[in-house]
């Protein structure tokens, strides 16, 4: 076997796939620690309930896909907002921990609640795209959907960041949140709005994740650590840090996955997290100081 | 004199107050079983919960029977969350606090393993209706953990048996040509699982060309996609849950993957309603390996005293979940746990004084089932001693084949109903034809 064979070529495209899926995760979660400071442990399970928004509005009210996806975006973008309101905000004077075992508690609520409301069984829309195939190389059209939905997001986000006058004081908060407010800056209101958009990105990712995967209660908890990994390899609230670790980490997985155990795969990906940590603590994209 | 009356009557009194507080006791008498299953969690969609109810169903249809032996029934549940550590400490909870008799259930072979372990050291009775590894039990010589379900290695090596068997007739290969790949989630019961494959594999000198383990859990499976494409297997043997099955099989849609048949074990695939949810018409021509559906067994061949319980828990089960298909997991642990309300607790009250766990296990070990001694059709008997002591010897699994709206069971030859559909039928897109 020829070292650049097409089973390789293969391999570097469904890692790239994969590193869209888990850079679209990212993005959200970043965003909200950049600005707010305060990491969303339960992000996962905000993309879960975006998963059965997707279900019943698809499915249960027959409303189609199209619709239900924009609807699914803003359900979650609202509960993004509950959970700043009701969760964090209470504690963003507190100690770190206090807010990480807060958000780590949301965790266990939310997925209890789920279990509560719509039950142990595995919810899927029943949708099966379409295959792509370039030169015996076969690409999931579901996973190019959030390939494409991540690089546009992070445009967009990018856009809204630089061009509006919203944006530009969210991008002042996250360099100094206390300066801003004796600037008039409206922090209360800013933060609501970074934690409905990092809301809505997650149920961005739910309207994607959907199309691949089967909707449970626990289902957070196959993207939940690895997402968070991602951001801290990338540093903490730096978005394109994060985009980019995605798709290392996807590449390790997919293509060490190839030539060794599936399970090797993810041991080096854990490796060179820890490799990172030493190496570049502040996360891929930090300058030494 | 008067005083002596006066005495009389008291002692009268008392007597009587003491036989009736003697007979309430003895009316009183209380079985207490604590049942363990995954409510929630993982697990609990991918089959737990079905095995829970069918067990539930059972337990509670002897309840209202009445006492057994003069012994009340009480079960008490307990959910496993999907986890190991929460089903050890929900035993130990169930056997030191709640003071059952003997433990009842368990789906999955990562929480029997150590669970087994320690009932057996605080001498309690363990009665597993449905996980299968052979890791439970074997060279562990334990004197109070039964398993009346077929093990792991069975279903393993069912499947490479069909599989040899119709290899000339319907691959045109000899089994020596014949490429067999071998996946599994990597927990105490895929790999046993994959374990009795390769012994199957070796046995019949089937070609394995990939043998993999994957974590249930695992986001991504896509790079096992392109590892099977490049090992172009005819057949292609998964033992997993839910949902890592439907990722897997949706990914290898997406991914191109082409093969002969794929026969899956258990668990995950032995829930088909959500893999018609998720699949759709691509599940035709897939093949599972489980003990029979006790509604699909040749009532004719039961003991007599069967086919009016699997009515029942038929009945029970449409009336728990109107409009379902009848799943094969809750009549498999109906099944089990009828094995044990039926026959073992009564002759250990009866034949062995009580209900503790030496007199379960003398009961237990006194069946002598001929086929069709069970609604599983399959007979008992449980092994004593030896490197598999408490596996019911007689338990054996059959191979089904899923069809647009059903399955019929193809292996074995025995018991099938038709030859097995090989290669996978036109039109399916998974299918080299």
């Amino acid at each position: 076997m020829g070292f650049l064979d097409i089973f390789l070529v293969e391999a570097l495209v469904n890692g790239l796939l994969l590193g869209g899926v888990l850079a679209l995760l990212a993005l959200g979660l970043n965003l909200i620690f950049g600005v707010i400071d305060v990491a969303w442990i339960c992000y996962a399970e905000l993309v879960m309930f975006g998963m059965y928004a997707m279900y019943y509005f698809a499915v249960v009210y027959g409303l189609g896909y199209w619709i239900a996806a924009p609807l699914s975006i803003a359900g979650v973008g609202l509960m993004g907002v509950a959970l700043h309101l009701l969760v964090i905000s209470p504690l963003l004077a507190s100690a770190p921990i206090n807010q990480l075992l807060a958000t780590g508690g949301v965790l266990f609520f939310l997925q209890s609640l789920a279990t509560v409301m719509f039950g142990i069984d595995f919810r899927n829309l029943g949708i099966r795209l379409p295959t792509i195939e370039v030169a015996d190389v076969f690409i999931s059209y579901a996973r190019l959907l959030a390939f494409g939905a991540a690089l546009a997001g992070m445009v967009a986000l990018y856009l809204f960041l630089t061009r509006t006058y919203v944006g530009t004081a969210i991008r002042a908060i996250s360099q100094d949140r206390q300066i801003m407010a004796l600037m008039g800056v409206d922090t209360r209101r800013i933060y609501v709005i970074t934690s409905a958009v990092g809301g809505a990105l997650a149920g961005l990712a739910a309207c994607l994740l959907v199309l691949q995967y089967d909707v449970h209660p626990f289902v957070g908890l196959s993207f939940g650590p690895i997402t968070f990994m991602i951001c801290v390899m990338g540093g903490l609230g730096n978005m394109i840090g994060g985009f980019i670790a995605a798709f290392i980490f996807a590449e390790i997985i997919s293509v060490g996955g190839l030539y060794l155990d599936l399970e090797w795969g993810y041991v080096f990906a854990f490796v060179f997290f820890i490799a990172m940590m030493f190496v570049r603590p502040e996360g891929l994209l930090a300058r030494r100081s | 004199m008067r005083l002596g009356r006066r005495l009389a009557g008291l002692g009268l009194v008392a007597a009587a107050a003491f036989g009736l507080a003697f007979g309430a006791e003895a009316q009183e008498k209380k079985f207490k079983i604590g049942v363990i299953y995954d409510y929630s969690g993982p697990l609990a969609g991918g089959g737990s919960s079905l095995h829970g109810l069918g067990a539930k169903i059972m337990i509670d249809h002897f309840i209202q029977k009445g006492p057994v032996e003069g012994y009340t029934i009480e079960a008490i549940y307990a959910d496993a969350q999907s986890k190991p550590e929460v089903a050890i400490n929900e035993a130990v909870r169930l056997i030191e606090q709640e003071k059952v008799d003997m433990l009842l259930g368990f789906f999955s072979s990562a929480q029997c393993v150590p669970v087994a372990g320690r009932v057996e050291q605080l001498g309690k009775f363990m009665w597993i209706t449905t996980c299968i590894s052979t890791a439970v039990l074997e060279n562990r010589n334990y004197k109070n953990v039964f398993r009346p379900q077929a093990m792991g290695q069975h279903f393993g090596m069912t499947a490479t048996d069909m599989i040899a068997s119709y290899s000339k007739e319907k691959f045109g290969k000899e089994p020596k040509d014949l490429r067999v790949a071998i996946i599994h989630e990597d927990g105490a019961y895929g790999v046993d699982v994959a374990r009795g494959n390769e012994a199957g594999a070796k046995k019949h000198g089937l070609n394995v060309v990939l043998k993999e383990g994957y974590a249930a859990t695992a986001p991504d499976l896509s790079a096992l996609v392109t590892k099977l494409r490049r090992a172009r297997p005819d057949v292609i043997l998964h033992t997993g849950y839910n949902p890592d099955i439907s990722l897997f099989l949706r990914q290898a849609r997406e991914g191109g993957l082409k093969f002969g048949a794929l026969i899956g074990h258990g668990a995950g695939y032995g829930v088909p309603e959500k893999l018609r949810e998720a699949l759709g018409k691509d599940l035709v021509g897939f093949f599972n390996i489980d003990p029979i559906s006790i509604w699909q067994t040749n009532q004719a061949a039961l003991t007599p005293d069967l086919p009016p319980i699997v009515k029942m828990v038929g009945e029970a089960y449409d009336k728990a979940q109107p409009g379902n298909q009848r799943s094969p997991h809750v009549g498999m642990a109906a099944s089990n746990v009828y094995l044990f309300l039926q026959h073992v607790l009564p002759r250990a009250i009866k034949a062995h004084g009580g209900t503790s766990a030496e007199a379960l296990r003398k009961a237990a070990l006194e069946l002598d089932f001929p086929e069709g001694g069970t609604m599983l059709g399959f007979g008992v008997k449980f092994a004593g001693d030896g490197p598999m002591a408490g596996q019911n010897e007689r338990a054996a699994p059959v191979v089904i084949e899923y069809t647009a709206d059903s399955a019929d069971v193809v292996w074995p030859k025995s018991q099938a109903k038709r030859a097995p559909t090989l290669p996978l039928p036109a039109g399916n897109p998974y299918t080299t034809r």
